[in-house]
């Protein structure tokens, strides 16, 4: 699956996207718990729950199985507009 | 109509291409957002929008698709910029088309709301020598 990060969440992992191929990454806890062990700063921000998901381009809230194909998207609270 | 694009636009020649498609729009509702020079007290030079293009396309369809289903439209309009803005660029134009006006009006501001809200962008903004990442609060 394809993991991406936007705005400064992309200062932390130095990374605009990544390729994550782990069967044991099967839902978005274990992506979660997985992007926090590998970029330890995110710990403090999913912990304040400042961080959002979306899976192919939805919101996100809930824990949900994932599948090889999907795309995850890691970023902020929004400022367009 | 929905279009992510870097370049300015006009905003009027924008809404009349539309309109003309519409004989029967009575009301045009539109905001217009722009990149103000001051902010939480700092002097801004420019700012950067950063967008998430695919979701950004598919939550404004998404969002149209709300709009419509409360009120009487004959259109919609969104156009936000992304890359490098300079002070008093334009930033969003959302236009609402509708026969009557109260449609027009409070489409415009729920697309709007959403929009603050919800569109996957990110205002990196630039002072003299610091930049910071913003957060909508209104």
């Amino acid at each position: 699956m394809k993991i991406k990060y936007f705005a400064w969440i992309k200062e932390i992992t130095n990374n605009e996207e990544e390729d994550i191929n782990s069967i044991k990454i099967n839902n978005l806890d274990k992506l979660k718990d997985f992007i926090i062990t590998k970029y330890p700063d995110l710990k403090k921000h999913l912990d304040k729950e400042i961080l959002r998901f979306a899976v192919n381009q939805e919101y996100v809230v809930k824990n949900i199985d994932l599948n090889p194909n999907d795309e995850i998207a890691v970023f902020p609270p929004v400022s367009g507009g | 109509m929905i279009k992510i694009q870097k370049e300015d636009f006009n905003s009027e020649e924008e809404i009349k291409k539309i309109k003309d498609l519409y004989l029967n729009a009575g009301a045009i509702t539109s905001f217009t957002g722009y990149v103000r020079e001051n902010n939480n007290n700092k002097k801004v030079q420019s700012i950067y929008l950063e967008v998430y293009e695919q979701m950004a396309y598919k939550q404004f369809k998404k969002i149209i698709s709300e709009a419509y289903l409360k009120w009487n439209l004959l259109d919609c309009l969104i156009i936000h910029r992304c890359g490098k803005l300079n002070v008093n660029s334009k930033i969003v134009l959302v236009a609402c088309f509708s026969k009557h006006r109260k449609d027009s009006f409070e489409s415009c501001n729920f697309i709007m709301d959403y929009l603050k809200k919800d569109a996957p962008f990110w205002k990196n903004e630039f002072y003299d020598k610091k930049y910071e990442w913003l957060v909508n609060s209104n």
